[in-house]
């Protein structure tokens, strides 16, 4: 069992190892626990290594033994006999300086009193605690091997060690107790000269961890359990990805892939000695033992191959040297990175084609703040054409069997297609599939690619055997979400099953929850206006419902006007927001009250006597500037939407000219958006526009809120969305805030319930058909939607089947859902499909001539 | 009970009155008949005011009305303006005539107006010469959240100055980065009429104010509140220059930033309010590159300055956050850096590399003055802009970027090479005012 510096720094948390260490003892366990030095004193003995000055080494010395008898006060302990010693050799070190032992070995013995005083003082306060427990000296068990390629430097202060096996040392502790403790970081030198014992060495960074896994290996342990202060490895780091999971199970390449390319629980380093002895190894948070955390070991018991991680490094840089017919010349290759060397310069990826290599390099301050680079590309601009790429950021798909992924990864793969990426490397493990991007997409991308694989069936989620709760369940704050019960799993089962019974295909609206819905939006109290966005369902009933709720509403078409117009009160707002439509489409618009959202410069260029002494709003296109964002479809020059911002100031003249007044102004970013930021951006973009417009009173941020699909997926945060909006409100309080929400109103409240016609089997595929598809409901075919299905006349059995959900219609995409966790289905079962309530039956069309589904509202 | 005025259509812009107390000072104005327009200037913790400064203070408060008042006459530009309290001295008409004028130009510009001959400031008042107030030898310097006025701020840390970092308006950037000068901070609020904005609803015209001669006065008032002898202003050579010609008349975008005003207001403030007030501007004698070699060497503060005129209110941590990497300000910061800094250090301030998009090639194009004027923009002048992008289409880790491959192919072949030298930029011209006390601190900078 390891414990790291945070966890041996203060009493409560050397009471919390000692439970641990019982617990592990109760099972029937010999425990050997590793530690780290308190937090800070490594740190402190590198200072004490860097005084020139004996007063000064003396006196950081002094401090560094005030911080143990300070914690031996709090364990109201008397000083042990073996802290006493270490405390003593620490001040004769720092007296003597580094002339007898020599710079380096002076240092890694300084250096090493961190651990050797942490396990003195650990030692005594579990014998004291009635648990007896060795000291053990962890150099005399960890013998460093001197290896080739370390230089004075290495060998001392960043070493290796025999991970083979040592029955002796077993044998030896064997007679010696049941407990254990002994120090993390260091060894000793095993060829000694002759008459000396050998020099005390270190292990570098992560050594620790390593350690633990050098006496698990040596042991031949049952297992290595690092305690740290987080349940284990995840798919993503948490801090981007807060819907990241917990990787429960994991095989030794996989875990050792996530560590080097992000993850930092774990180093990298400390799983390769474990590998040859098939120790496993299980991280474990200190503050929660009840978690399970991620165990490491030989290969995992057969599942579906998975991606198991996506992480990203920033601040890479990347030299493109470009060459004709250069390449296969003999030595040219070495020359080249003759030249890296020389500038102290250390590549990382590389790719490679017939005219061009391309490497990576990290950010390191030899990269930043010296000529390196200048210099690096003068050289090498004499035998090639150099370009240099930054800032990059390397995303890295880690998952054992990458290859066989690849057809899932189609979306992930349509994603990086609207990108720059600048270099693409799998490594011939099969274990990794990394893309080099462009740095400023990294932050928005990284929790859309993690949605994404998921969506896709490439990150299997749904297999509770490797896949753990996210971290936003376990440590977000706040209620975990999606926990609630949806209205129809429950409460209405029995009569949605009645109503399936009477005609199926048929679409199910739950008013109370469009209502619920509604009410969370008010609490938006920033929000001056709120507008329904009608196209996603434009059932009378619901519209009836959003009026009572104060709602105003918003309609893409003179058709939505009119549908709207025929149940809405007279003085409810409206507002007119289309795209691309036709000339009498707006002299229809202008012709009811409905406030007329432009969005391109044709009309008023072409049409503008038809605005004349209007008020309009003017729908713009914020571009780039506001990040990548994933649904980029209704913003940046691929999409259709909006006036491009360099176009602005033309469409402010003809306004001019036209005497048009420009109240508005309008942005919507994209559908789906789950992260609260992105409306507090596009809302600061629009009021530092509307500064330099003075007509300006009201913006429009738009809707897109995002609803979660999957199980386990975070909701909105809608008192975090308030917290961004009042931000951006408080700088820019002249204007009134809009939004226009449409989905998230009506998404949950609605269901598609259809019935089982009859099944296939092909290959391993198992179809199962339903008496609807994409006639009914086209979102799973057009946007690669996941909507949830269950087989309602069967919730409660076990789902042992894995089916393919497809409907009748003649068209290889008319699938409702791909691999879905099943009951065994038989024909007549009623199916339902879920957050139907918004874009379906508006949506669906009478293709094959298939009877389309009724609507039916429930209260 | 407000009366609808249009406020293109009114004929006459009155200077109401002024007054402070308790740190407040009100600025009143009004057109026509209509409704007063009250603007607000908020002074914090304000010391008592000594009386031996009183008539400074209320030369300066006086100032400050009139200069002010530039934001609301714009809205309007009627034919006559009137000022309550009686006819301006000739020095003080003309520093304002010239002010509304000049500083007003591009706004006329823009809106395809003609301003001469149409301000006319009453004149024919008369004033008396003043004398030393013996202020404190301690410096304001304004910060701007840009490079200029941190380049300033260190040289006068440099040479051991007292200086107090000081910012008009609210702004998450600049607290940042006074903050990050380690100097005492002073935050001015301006609270403009609330009425203003219904006016811009109502029609009014719209468009640049020279900013900088408002902020000025603001500290003119705030040298005599808080005991300052002096003002300095981080305004570069190039400020001077115009960004073009428009029927006979010069259109400087930064008119108010230019060396005419800082003489103007300079000397005004000597005869005015204390003989020992001074107002300079600390960069004057540098070109935008030699300040941006002394900025590249300023590390501290590449994470927390912008000068981008997106003017992000709202602060995140990341590049995108502080520079929009698509305005003309992006684009001149971004090349006058790039000879000075490692390029994998100048890509981390921006996040990006603009000059490897070819969607930037026409903001580019309007620095280089290559098919188009320079912008309407706070940034250096085109010939600098060309030094620096020749000096990069030189370098190797530079050349093959999309921009700089265009500009040797496409544009370097057009220009005459001996005009195209880094260095000259960097030496220090003769023009400045700055006070003998700060002279050490101009040597620090070239």
């Amino acid at each position: 069992m390891k414990f790291g510096g945070t966890s041996v720094a203060t009493l409560p948390r050397w009471q919390n190892i000692r439970e641990l260490v019982a617990s592990r003892r109760a099972e029937g366990a010999r425990v050997l626990v590793v530690v780290s030095a308190l937090t800070g004193i490594t740190d402190a003995l590198k200072q004490l290594c860097a005084q020139g000055e004996k007063s000064k080494r003396n006196e950081a010395a002094k401090a560094i033994a005030k911080r143990h008898y300070e914690l031996l006060d709090h364990m109201q302990l008397a000083m042990p006999e073996t802290l006493g010693t270490r405390l003593t050799e620490l001040v004769n070190l720092a007296d003597d300086g580094s002339a007898k032992l020599g710079e380096l070995a002076w240092q890694a013995q300084v250096q090493a009193h961190g651990e050797l005083m942490s396990s003195a003082l650990g030692a005594a306060f579990l014998s004291h605690t009635e648990l007896p427990t060795q000291w053990l000296d962890a150099r005399d068990c960890l013998a460093a091997i001197a290896l080739p390629n370390q230089n004075e430097r290495t060998r001392l202060l960043s070493s290796m060690v025999d991970s083979r096996p040592d029955p002796v040392l077993a044998a030896r502790l064997a007679t010696l107790g049941e407990v254990f403790i002994t120090q993390g970081f260091i060894a000793r030198e095993s060829h000694a000269e002759k008459g000396t014992s050998g020099r005390t060495v270190l292990l570098g960074r992560g050594g620790s961890d390593t350690s633990a896994s050098y006496f698990g290996a040596l042991l031949k342990a049952q297992r290595v359990e690092i305690w740290t202060d987080v349940a284990g490895m995840f798919t993503a780091n948490p801090r981007q990805v807060p819907g990241a999971r917990l990787l429960q199970r994991l095989d030794y390449e996989e875990a050792q892939e996530i560590a080097s390319t992000g993850a930092k629980v774990l180093h990298p380093r400390c799983l390769s000695p474990l590998r040859e002895s098939r120790v496993p190894l299980l991280i474990k948070d200190t503050n929660r033992p009840e978690l399970d955390g991620t165990v490491i070991g030989p290969e995992v018991r057969a599942h579906a191959p998975s991606v198991k991680a996506i992480s990203a490094r920033k601040g890479i840089t990347l030299v493109s040297m470009e060459s004709v017919g250069m390449w296969q010349q003999v030595g040219f290759l070495a020359d080249v990175f003759a030249h890296f060397k020389q500038h102290g310069l250390s590549v990382d990826l590389i790719g490679s084609a017939e005219t061009n290599v391309t490497v990576s390099l990290d950010p390191t301050e030899n990269l930043l703040d010296s000529d390196a680079i200048a210099a690096l590309a003068t050289d090498l601009a004499k035998v090639c054409r150099v370009k240099v790429i930054a800032p990059c950021a390397a995303i890295t798909l880690v998952g054992r069997g990458m290859r066989s992924l690849l057809h899932t990864l189609s979306g992930v793969l349509a994603e990086f297609g609207q990108l720059r990426v600048h270099m693409i490397s799998q490594s011939s493990n099969n274990l990794n599939l990394t893309f080099v991007v462009d740095e400023e997409v990294v932050d928005a991308l990284l929790p859309h690619l993690h949605d994404l694989l998921i969506a896709a069936g490439a990150l299997r989620t749904d297999d509770s055997a490797l896949f753990g709760p996210s971290w936003q369940t376990l440590y977000g704050s706040g209620e975990t979400s999606g926990t609630a019960t949806a209205w129809w799993r429950e409460s209405q089962r029995t009569r949605l099953l009645e109503l399936a019974a009477e005609a199926t295909p048929r679409y199910v609206y739950h008013l109370p929850t469009v209502r619920q819905q509604a009410r969370e939006l008010k609490s938006l109290t920033v929000v001056d206006r709120l507008h329904y966005a009608v196209k996603a369902n434009t059932h009378p009933e619901i519209l009836r419902m959003l009026v009572a709720e104060g709602f105003a509403f918003e309609c893409v078409s003179p058709g939505e006007l009119r549908a709207v117009s025929e149940i809405v009160p007279e003085a409810t707002p409206l507002l007119f927001t289309p795209n691309f439509a036709p000339r009498e489409d707006y002299v229809f618009a202008l012709g009811t009250h409905a406030t007329v959202t432009l969005d391109s410069l044709y009309p008023i260029e072409h049409w503008g006597e038809l605005f004349r002494g209007r008020e309009i709003v003017l729908r713009v296109d914020l571009g780039r500037g506001l990040g990548h964002h994933e649904k980029v479809r209704t913003g940046g020059s691929g999409s259709k939407f909006g006036l491009p911002l360099d176009q602005l100031a033309n469409f402010l003249q003809l306004a001019e000219t036209h005497n048009v007044t420009i109240r508005g102004l309008h942005a919507h970013l994209g559908s789906g958006v789950l992260d609260a930021s992105h409306w507090g951006e596009v809302y600061a973009q629009l009021a530092s526009l509307a500064e330099r417009i003075g007509s300006v009173a009201f913006l429009n941020i738009g809707g897109g809120l995002g609803v979660p699909s999957h199980p386990g997926e975070a909701r909105l945060d809608i008192a975090e969305l308030d917290r961004v909006l009042r931000e951006v409100k408080a700088a820019y309080p002249q204007y009134q805030l809009w939004m226009e929400p449409g989905r998230y109103l009506v998404a949950d409240a609605g269901v598609l319930l259809t019935r089982v016609t009859q099944q296939k089997g092909k290959a391993q595929l198992r179809y199962l058909g339903v008496d609807t598809g994409m006639n009914s409901l086209i979102r799973p075919a057009l946007y690669d939607a996941w909507h949830e299905i269950v087989n309602l006349t069967r919730l409660d059995e076990p789902a042992t089947a894995l089916y393919q959900v497809v409907g009748p219609i003649c068209e290889s995409g008319d699938v409702l859902g791909t691999d879905r966790r099943l009951p065994e289905a038989l024909e007549g079962d009623v199916m339902l499909i879920a957050q139907a309530g918004a874009y379906g039956k508006v949506m669906s069309s009478p293709y094959n001539l298939r009877d389309e589904a009724d609507e039916i509202v429930i209260e | 009970m407000s009366k609808m005025i249009q406020p293109r259509l009114t004929q006459l812009f009155r200077f109401v009155r002024c007054s402070y107390a308790d740190g407040v000072a009100e600025l009143v104005y009004a057109f026509d008949d209509g409704e007063e327009l009250v603007e607000q200037i908020r002074f914090p913790n304000p010391p008592a005011l000594q009386a031996e400064y009183a008539a400074a203070f209320d030369a300066a408060l006086k100032l400050l009305h009139l200069i002010a008042g530039v934001s609301y006459y714009k809205a309007g530009i009627p034919p006559k303006i009137e000022v309550a309290t009686g006819p301006l001295d000739d020095a003080t008409a003309e520093l304002l005539d010239q002010l509304y004028l000049h500083g007003l130009a591009e706004f006329a510009y823009r809106n395809g107006l003609d301003l001469r001959g149409r301000i006319a400031f009453p004149r024919g008042g008369t004033t008396h010469p003043v004398g030393a107030l013996n202020l404190p030898k301690r410096t304001l310097v304004p910060i701007g959240g840009g490079k200029d006025s941190l380049v300033a701020v260190e040289a006068i840390k440099s040479i051991g100055g007292e200086a107090t970092a000081v910012w008009v308006g609210n702004s998450a950037l600049i607290a940042a980065c006074a903050e990050r000068t380690g100097l005492p901070t002073l935050n001015i609020q301006r609270e403009l009429a609330p009425r203003l904005f219904e006016l811009n609803r109502l029609g009014a015209w719209n468009g640049h104010i020279p900013v900088t001669a408002v902020n000025s006065a603001i500290l003119a008032v705030a040298a005599i509140l808080y005991g300052y002898d002096s003002i300095a202003f981080a305004n570069e050579r190039s400020a001077s220059a115009a960004t073009l010609e428009y029927e006979g008349q010069q259109v400087n975008h930064q008119w108010s930033k230019g060396y005419a005003f800082e003489q103007l207001l300079g000397d005004w403030l000597h005869t005015h309010v204390a003989s020992d007030l001074d107002y300079c501007s600390l960069l004057r004698p540098y070109s935008e590159l030699a300040i941006t070699r002394a900025f590249a060497k300023l590390t501290p503060y590449f994470d927390v300055f912008s000068s981008c005129n997106r003017n992000f209110r709202i602060l995140g941590p990341k590049p995108a956050d502080r520079w929009c990497g698509q305005c003309p300000k992006c684009h001149f910061v971004f090349l006058a850096l790039a000879p000075f800094l490692p390029k994998p250090r100048l890509l981390s301030i921006f996040g990006r590399n603009l000059l490897d998009d070819e969607a930037q090639a026409g903001g580019f194009d309007a620095l280089l003055e290559y098919q188009d004027h320079k912008p309407f923009e706070c940034v250096g002048e085109g010939a600098e802009a060309r030094a620096a992008m020749c000096a990069l289409s030189q370098r190797p880790e530079w050349q093959e970027d999309a921009l700089v491959a265009r500009f040797r192919s496409e544009i370097l072949p057009q220009l005459d090479t001996t005009q195209l030298a880094l260095e000259p930029w960097l030496e220090a011209s003769a023009e400045q005012r700055v006070p003998l006390r700060l002279r050490p601190a101009l040597a620090t900078i070239g």
